[in-house]
């Protein structure tokens, strides 16, 4: 059935962690529920997470739609906990000049909006500066603490 | 003489007889409310509409003669200068319930500008073609195929417009004989609209696309894209049905239409499959961001307007309550001052295409 | 396994037409000497500024609507210089931007597509920066772009580079320093032959169905050439109608073209094209 090269192939997708190579399913552009999402700051669980080949997964998108978009807020399954994050960076297709990125990008946060990293290792998207200040209410969390640990805007 | 008179009284017996039965019908009727009830159309046409295009037969008219009809049209239409505008500044000015005629043009196609702001919108191209007045029919004339009842306040008259002049040998005598009056050469499109008397114009008046002002609004009246017998999920955006997971035969169907019971029955407007299509729409509240004057192209916001490119649309003062000007339309159409205009005019909103590229400072 | 070359060639298949590319082939006879001149510019024309001419679905056009795109975009252009650039080429693009603390952004990436005719001409530029993928689209006549800067004029072996998503993170990394690469006086502009490798799927994308020429060996199992070979339409290069319908024809490109470049050199844009390649050329690479 099989010729040597493929089962070499294989063999050499088991050694890895499973969900580096191939996918259960299709890429899904759009953030929905179960999509799975890339952490780029440097917070121990989010790092751990991507070490172990475990991304975490979208379990709920704080807005009306259910689709995430570039800014929204998202709750996330990461490690058996569930954490909130902001999408910093999105497969899909945007508006012109607007940057679209290779994979779909969070930040965790906690309740009152401030980063657990220290640093984003990515370039954000300078839109974010505008949407994060428009979501910050006086009395509510301030999101904008996330600017202050990004390392490069594009 | 003895003959005419004998017509125009036969036409009048015939009205009063005609109104005599329309009155009979509404009184007759088994309807509650019958005084709100409007009585049916009549199936009958408009005036103008007569036979259009001659039957083209080779009549063997030699080289020379085709000449000589030529020139006998130029002689008639072109190098006739009926001066008929001067007396057209009327002493009213526009207030909100004054109606201003509207105008024919063609949709040309789509394109993108941009705001100051450095925003994208689309815009629609509409190119006012060469409006002339042929008729008007004041209010008391006009007989309307639909006939309200009660009184009407603010009666209109109606205005018969054409657009598009063509070769006057493509028509039959009885179509050319429309355009005798006005002295322009027949058109290829005709339309009515509906004006406030104080608003008519004399016939032969040219309506250009200055009759418009950039950064008003306007609607647009267009006949829709033909499509054809459809299904419900490209006529009326229906979901449809599964794919798979044992659907046998209903894909695309629509599905229920009803309930049992007392209500066991298809209720009037349910959306079914039908013919797409081909009926006219009007899309309302649309902005004027640009006017260009060389060509009588006026921009206008949106993707949307009903029709093909290359399709005649109606344009007329939006109707829409919000969206009236806050400064007087000219009235009753623009009259050209003598002095040059520039040869586009846009809206303060509208970054030109020939202004330098746009620089955000800290305050915006 | 098959060895690389038949396999690739099986796997062939037609490529969608560009509308300038069509055109290309020149009719056997010449015609007279300033006509021929006239037309080989007209080829050089649509090379270099192709949104100049129309969409060519028939239903689409009008004339004074096309007359009113090339006025508005031969009045963008005397504001902005919007260089000769292809797919493949590297540019810096500046533009205005009020979410930036300075409102102004600079994006250096290579160009993998370029779409869209009048007004609606795009490009969209790639790069990667901190190991991560980042795409813009920039419109071409978008008011707020301040500058395109060229830094290395170049062409590719393709008509779209989609495919560097799915292949090694350096071929689509580029400096964002990276200094003007000017070429010698009057030489053509270079084709890069340079063949990519792709990451092993699963892709963006069924690349073997796409015949690609800049690309490295698939490694795929014969089953995906044999599918590809399958789909592939090789009879819709002598479909004479189906190229008519998509081309402008060529007497109304000499047309557009003509009535470009008088408004362009009124302007002064074309001249700077010229002294753009007069420069010798230091080697700098990123």
């Amino acid at each position: 059935m099989f010729n040597k090269s493929a089962l070499l192939r294989i063999s050499s997708l088991l050694s890895q962690p499973a969900s580096k190579n191939f996918h259960l399913s299709s890429t899904c552009n759009e953030i929905r529920k179960l999509a799975r999402l890339r952490v780029v700051d440097n917070s121990e669980i989010g790092k751990r997470a991507m070490a172990e080949g475990k991304p975490p997964r979208c379990i709920h998108v704080y807005n009306k739609t259910e689709v995430g978009l570039i800014g929204d807020r998202v709750l996330v399954a990461i490690k058996g906990e569930k954490k909130k994050a902001i999408l910093v960076g999105l497969k899909q297709n945007q508006k012109p000049k607007v940057p679209k990125f290779d994979s779909n990008n969070i930040v965790l946060i906690d309740d009152s909006g401030t980063p657990l990293g220290t640093r984003i290792h990515v370039p954000i998207p300078t839109i974010l500066r505008t949407i994060l200040k428009e979501r910050t209410h006086a009395k509510g969390a301030d999101y904008t603490k996330l600017l202050g640990i990004a390392s490069k805007f594009v | 003489m003895a003959l005419a008179l004998t017509t125009t009284f036969t036409k009048s017996t015939v009205k009063f007889l005609e109104e005599r039965l329309l009155l009979l019908t509404i009184s007759c009727g088994p309807v509650r409310n019958k005084s709100k009830q409007n009585p049916k159309p009549r199936l009958r046409n408009p005036t103008w509409f007569t036979q259009k295009h001659r039957v083209s037969s080779d009549d063997n008219v030699t080289l020379e003669n085709k000449e000589f009809l030529k020139e006998v049209v130029q002689d008639r239409y072109f190098n006739v200068d009926n001066e008929i505008s001067k007396d057209l500044a009327s002493n009213v000015i526009w207030r909100p319930g004054l109606q201003r005629t509207g105008v024919m043009a063609r949709k040309i196609g789509i394109y993108p500008m941009w705001l100051k702001t450095g925003k994208k919108i689309s815009t629609t191209l509409l190119q006012v073609l060469d409006n002339h007045v042929i008729k008007y029919y004041p209010p008391e004339d006009y007989d309307p195929q639909v006939k309200r009842v009660g009184r009407i306040y603010n009666r209109k008259g109606c205005l018969l417009l054409g657009a598009e002049g063509a070769d006057p040998s493509t028509f039959t005598r009885e179509y050319c004989g429309l355009f005798k009056d006005s002295g322009v050469i027949p058109k290829r499109h005709l339309a009515r609209f509906f004006v406030s008397p104080d608003a008519v114009l004399p016939a032969g008046t040219l309506i250009s696309a200055l009759h418009f002002q950039a950064g008003n609004y306007v609607d647009v009246r267009g006949l829709t894209i033909d499509r054809g017998f459809q299904g419900v999920m490209k006529r009326h955006g229906f979901k449809g049905m599964p794919a798979s997971h044992g659907v046998t035969k209903t894909h695309r169907r629509g599905g229920n239409i009803g309930g049992g019971g007392e209500k066991g029955r298809v209720w009037p407007g349910t959306k079914m499959p039908g013919h797409m299509g081909n009926r006219y729409r009007i899309l309302r509240g649309l902005k004027i961001w640009r006017i260009n004057t060389k060509y009588n192209v006026l921009f206008v916001s949106g993707q949307n307007i009903p029709g093909a490119t290359n399709s005649i649309v109606y344009i007329y003062d939006t109707k829409l309550p919000a969206r009236k000007p806050a400064e007087p339309l000219p009235f009753p159409t623009y009259i050209g001052t003598g002095e040059e205009l520039s040869e586009n005019i846009f809206d303060k909103e509208i970054h030109e295409f020939s202004e330098p590229t746009i620089v955000y400072s800290d305050k915006n | 396994m098959l060895s690389t070359t038949p396999r690739l060639a099986l796997s062939r298949q037609l490529k969608n037409f560009r509308r300038f590319a069509t055109a290309t082939t020149t009719p056997a006879e010449q015609p007279v000497k300033d006509k021929s001149d006239t037309r080989k510019n007209v080829l050089e024309y649509r090379q270099i500024y192709p949104e100049f001419l129309p969409d060519p679905k028939i239903e689409f056009r009008n004339p004074i609507r096309e007359k009113l795109e090339r006025s508005d975009m031969i009045a963008r252009r005397a504001n902005v210089d919007i260089p000769e650039f292809y797919v493949g080429s590297v540019l810096a693009v500046t533009s205005a931007d009020r979410h930036s603390p300075g409102k102004l952004h600079r994006f250096v990436g290579i160009c993998i597509k370029r779409e869209g005719c009048g007004l609606r001409a795009n490009f969209l530029l790639r790069n990667v920066i901190d190991h991560q993928g980042v795409e813009i689209l920039y419109d071409m006549y978008d008011p707020t772009i301040k500058g395109i800067e060229v830094l290395r004029l170049e062409k590719r072996l393709d008509n779209e580079l989609l495919y560097l998503r799915d292949a090694l993170p350096e071929y689509s990394t580029f400096d964002s320093n990276m200094e003007i690469e000017i070429l010698p006086e009057g030489a053509p502009v270079p084709v890069n032959e340079i063949k990519v490798k792709l990451k092993p799927r699963p892709w963006l994308d069924r690349w073997e169905r796409k015949n690609l020429k800049g690309v490295q060996d698939l490694e795929l199992p014969q089953r995906f050439y044999d599918r590809a070979k399958e789909l592939e339409t090789p009879w819709e290069k002598y479909d004479l109608m189906k190229q008519y319908m998509r081309t402008v024809p060529e007497e109304e490109q000499v047309e557009i073209f003509s009535e470009v470049q008088t408004h362009l050199h009124r302007s002064g844009a074309a001249q700077k094209l010229k002294r753009k390649r007069t420069f010798v050329k230091p080697t700098k690479l990123a």
